[in-house]
C-alpha cells in the first residue's frame, strides 16, 4: 500500500493518539475498579461501576479499535510491514489479545453497572468479578505498557518472511 | 559472505516474549476452565444478591 508522507504521518499521528489514550482510559478504569472494590462508601462504589460501564463502551472500546485499525494502516503503509518485523507482530498480536479480552469484559462490566442500578451494592455482591476486574485491567494495563514499550524501542528482529522479502528487494535492485 | 545470506534466526528477546505470553494465555485458559475467571460461571455464581445492608451508608444518608 502506497501513501504519501502527509498522510502516513496523519495515521501514525492518529495510531499515537489512539494508542496512548487507549493507556490512560486503562489507567481510569483501574482507578475506578479499585475505588469500586475498596471503597467504604456505597454511593462511590455504585458511582464507580457506572462510571467503568460509561468509560469502556464510549472511550475504550473506540480507542482500541481505532488503535487496531490505525495501526494495520500505519505498518502496511510503510516499509516496517505488517509481518516483517518482530515487534511489529508482537504489537499486532497484543493488540487483538487486549481488543479481545476487553470484548470479553463489557459483560461482567455491565453486570455489576445494571446490579448498581438496582440497588445499592454491598461489599460482598459479586465480589469475585469486582476482583477479577481489578487484576484484569491491571493486566490490560500491563499489555499495554509493552505495547508502547514495543514501539518506541523498536527491538531488532526480522521474521523468516521479512529477511526473505528483504533480500528479494536487494536482488531486484540493479 | 555466506553468512549474511542466512536468516539469523529467531532472536532471544522474542522466545522470552513468547514464552511469557504463552505462560499468560494458558492461565488465563485454566482460570476460565476452572471457572475463576470472568464469563457467566463465575458470574451467575456470585452474583445472588446479599440482600444485607450497604457496606456503609454514605455521608448524611439516614
Amino acid at each position: 500500500m502506497t501513501m504519501s508522507p502527509g498522510i502516513r504521518k496523519l495515521a501514525l499521528t492518529a495510531h499515537v493518539s489512539a494508542s496512548v489514550g487507549w493507556l490512560g482510559a486503562v489507567a481510569g478504569f483501574l482507578a475506578l475498579a479499585i475505588g469500586g472494590l475498596t471503597s467504604q462508601q456505597s454511593q462511590t462504589v455504585g458511582s464507580a461501576y457506572l462510571a467503568m460501564e460509561l468509560l469502556i463502551w464510549s472511550v475504550i472500546v473506540p480507542l482500541s479499535l481505532a488503535s487496531l485499525v490505525t495501526g494495520l494502516v500505519s505498518s502496511l503503509s510503510t516499509t516496517w510491514g505488517l509481518f516483517r518485523h518482530y515487534w511489529v507482530l508482537a504489537k499486532l498480536l497484543l493488540t487483538i489479545l487486549a481488543t479481545v479480552f476487553l470484548a470479553l469484559h463489557t459483560q461482567p462490566v455491565g453486570r455489576v453497572a445494571s446490579l448498581a442500578t438496582e440497588r445499592t451494592l454491598t461489599s460482598a455482591d459479586l465480589r469475585q468479578v469486582r476482583i477479577q476486574l481489578v487484576a484484569d485491567a491491571g493486566a490490560a494495563l500491563l499489555v499495554l505498557l509493552v505495547n508502547t514499550t514495543l514501539g518506541v524501542y523498536k527491538p531488532r528482529g526480522m521474521t523468516r518472511y521479512g529477511w526473505r522479502r528483504q533480500h528479494q528487494q536487494k536482488g531486484s535492485q540493479p | 559472505m555466506a553468512d549474511l545470506d542466512r536468516y539469523p534466526g529467531v532472536p532471544r528477546w522474542v522466545k522470552v516474549f513468547g514464552i511469557f505470553a504463552l505462560v499468560l494465555v494458558l492461565l488465563f485458559v485454566v482460570l476460565h476452565l476452572t471457572g475463576r475467571g470472568l464469563g457467566d460461571h463465575g458470574l451467575s455464581r456470585d452474583h445472588a444478591p446479599s440482600g444485607g445492608r450497604p457496606a456503609s451508608p454514605e455521608p448524611g444518608h439516614r
